[in-house]
């Protein structure tokens, strides 16, 4: 795939951030509408996935966990994640992400602590699983930019469906 | 001093990084697409869309004359007016767009403009919206973060016999007789 | 149970352009398309509820005398539809792969898109149209002046 510098990205991600603080003033405001704006942006970018990478239908919710690990991650960020932390049920599990392009160059200052800086990618994967018929909810758990250890995501399948067009009668 | 309050895991005691990192140009475009829509949806009309793309373009531009300066320029920056277009036009632009831009020339009718043209318009779909606001806004904030303040705006002007208009960044510098006499000084 | 968010067919705006463009056929109004287009959608679902497999997909090519329909059908609801002479080699290739990928490039990434909505992209018509016609010349077809 075609790439750019990563700089400009993560410079035009910090303008857009600082832009909505600006227009918001409240950081909770700020960590929805970027959530927001990830889940418009997966919904969109999930076709360019599956075109690209020619992946077949998920077999299953962790099948679709290691997909975007593995191969979302690497093909639009060029970074991969691991998946750990998975529950007995196989219905939650943990993306670490150990490089981080959003959040480059980026110190948060003490007024904004409670900025989800990088929470776009939470709205991303949700948006495009939700294209697939895979409802999640998707939050950071840990943050570097918060002084943790590392970044974390962590992943919660809520329902997901594989019936087509035309839906039997409930 | 800036001082971390994480100690020695804040982002100064890091190393820089080296700059080959790449992202899919995809992501930007999605990240890109998602900002217009976004400034769209604060706006009520075109010019206030493109001030707003222009202020974050603005923030963009402010902080990649630093990273340019350090990393191509060995910490130097420019500071003649005539060497501060040719980064724009050269250094600048083949960071951003991965070639230099195609014309640089100071306007027939006023000293105190100077004019970046390159190819490339926007599909009529657009309206009248230029995105390229927010390119002017990246050249606005180097200029202005490397001491040569101007108003940068974008245009689109047909060229007879091509289908599609080329982009005109037009740079109005602000005090230019202050600039020229600086200029004369080094 | 009826799920609108679901049944989204991306108009039959490649049949709008290959009609135009490539063969003089009589013009279909644009309801009607729209109308093709679900009807199309919804016997692609029944025929995937025929199939004695299970998960299988719906009508991928349709063959008439005079024409062969070729359908793709996205992971994400969308669905493609291509006309082409019948025995038109990789024509269903073309659809899944470059065709779908153009409508990634500049459909999706177009901020003025609205999902769901009909198409209006200057360029995914202008690349769409160059792709079809690249096509055509390779397969030795003449494109009709318009």
């Amino acid at each position: 795939m075609e790439t750019i510098n990563a700089e400009i990205f993560t410079l035009t991600y910090g303008s857009m951030v600082r832009q909505l603080i600006a227009d918001y003033e409240d950081v909770e405001e700020v960590n929805k509408q970027l959530d927001k704006m990830g889940y418009s942006i997966g919904q969109r970018l999930i076709d360019e996935f599956l075109a690209k990478s020619k992946t077949q239908r998920c077999a299953d919710f962790r099948d679709a966990a290691e997909k975007i690990a593995k191969v979302g991650f690497r093909m639009f960020l060029n970074v991969t994640a691991a998946v750990t932390g998975w529950n007995a049920e196989g219905t939650e599990c943990s993306l670490i992400l150990e490089d981080n392009p959003l959040a480059d160059f980026v110190e948060l200052p003490e007024q904004l602590a409670g900025l989800k800086y990088s929470n776009l990618l939470c709205g991303v994967i949700r948006g495009a699983l939700e294209m697939v018929n895979m409802e999640v909810e998707c939050t950071f758990v840990r943050d570097v930019l918060q002084g943790d250890d590392a970044n974390e995501m962590r992943l919660k399948l809520l329902s997901s469906s594989t019936e087509t067009y035309p839906f039997k009668d409930e | 001093m800036f001082q971390s309050k994480y100690g020695s895991t804040g982002i100064v005691d890091k190393p820089f990084r080296p700059g080959k990192q790449e992202v899919a140009l995809s992501a930007f475009a999605y990240l890109f697409s998602e900002l217009v829509q976004y400034c769209q949806s604060r706006v009520s009309n075109i010019s206030e869309l493109e001030r707003k793309l222009d202020e974050v373009g603005h923030g963009v531009g402010l902080r990649l004359l630093e990273v340019l300066a350090y990393r191509e320029r060995g910490q130097r920056r420019e500071t003649r007016l005539l060497d501060m277009l040719k980064f724009v036009h050269s250094t600048l632009w083949r960071y951003l767009f991965g070639r230099q831009a195609r014309d640089l020339e100071q306007s027939n009718t006023a000293e105190d403009e100077y004019m970046i043209s390159d190819t490339g318009g926007v599909p009529r779909e657009m309206g009248h919206l230029n995105p390229a606001a927010f390119v002017a806004g990246i050249v606005r904030g180097t200029l202005d973060g490397a001491g040569f303040p101007a108003r940068v705006t974008a245009h689109y002007v047909p060229v007879p016999g091509q289908p599609r208009p080329k982009t005109v960044i037009l740079m109005k510098f602000q005090n230019y007789q202050a600039i020229m006499q600086r200029d004369k000084q080094q | 149970m009826f799920d609108v968010r679901r049944i989204k067919i991306e108009m039959a705006l490649l049949l709008n352009i290959l009609l135009q463009d490539f063969v003089q056929l009589p013009l279909i109004e644009f309801n009607d398309k729209l109308r093709l287009a679900s009807s199309w959608f919804g016997m692609c679902g029944i025929s995937a509820q025929l199939s004695p497999m299970p998960d299988s997909s719906g009508i991928q090519l349709l063959q008439a005398d005079t024409f062969d329909l070729h359908s793709f059908h996205t992971l994400t609801g969308t669905t493609f539809m291509l006309l082409a002479e019948p025995q038109t080699p990789d024509a269903a290739e073309l659809l899944r792969t470059t065709v779908y990928e153009l409508y990634c490039d500049y459909v999706l990434k177009n901020p003025f898109h609205e999902m769901d909505q009909v198409i209006k992209s200057e360029l995914f018509d202008q690349n769409l149209v160059a792709l079809l016609q690249a096509t055509n010349r390779r397969w030795g077809v003449g494109v009709p002046q318009q």
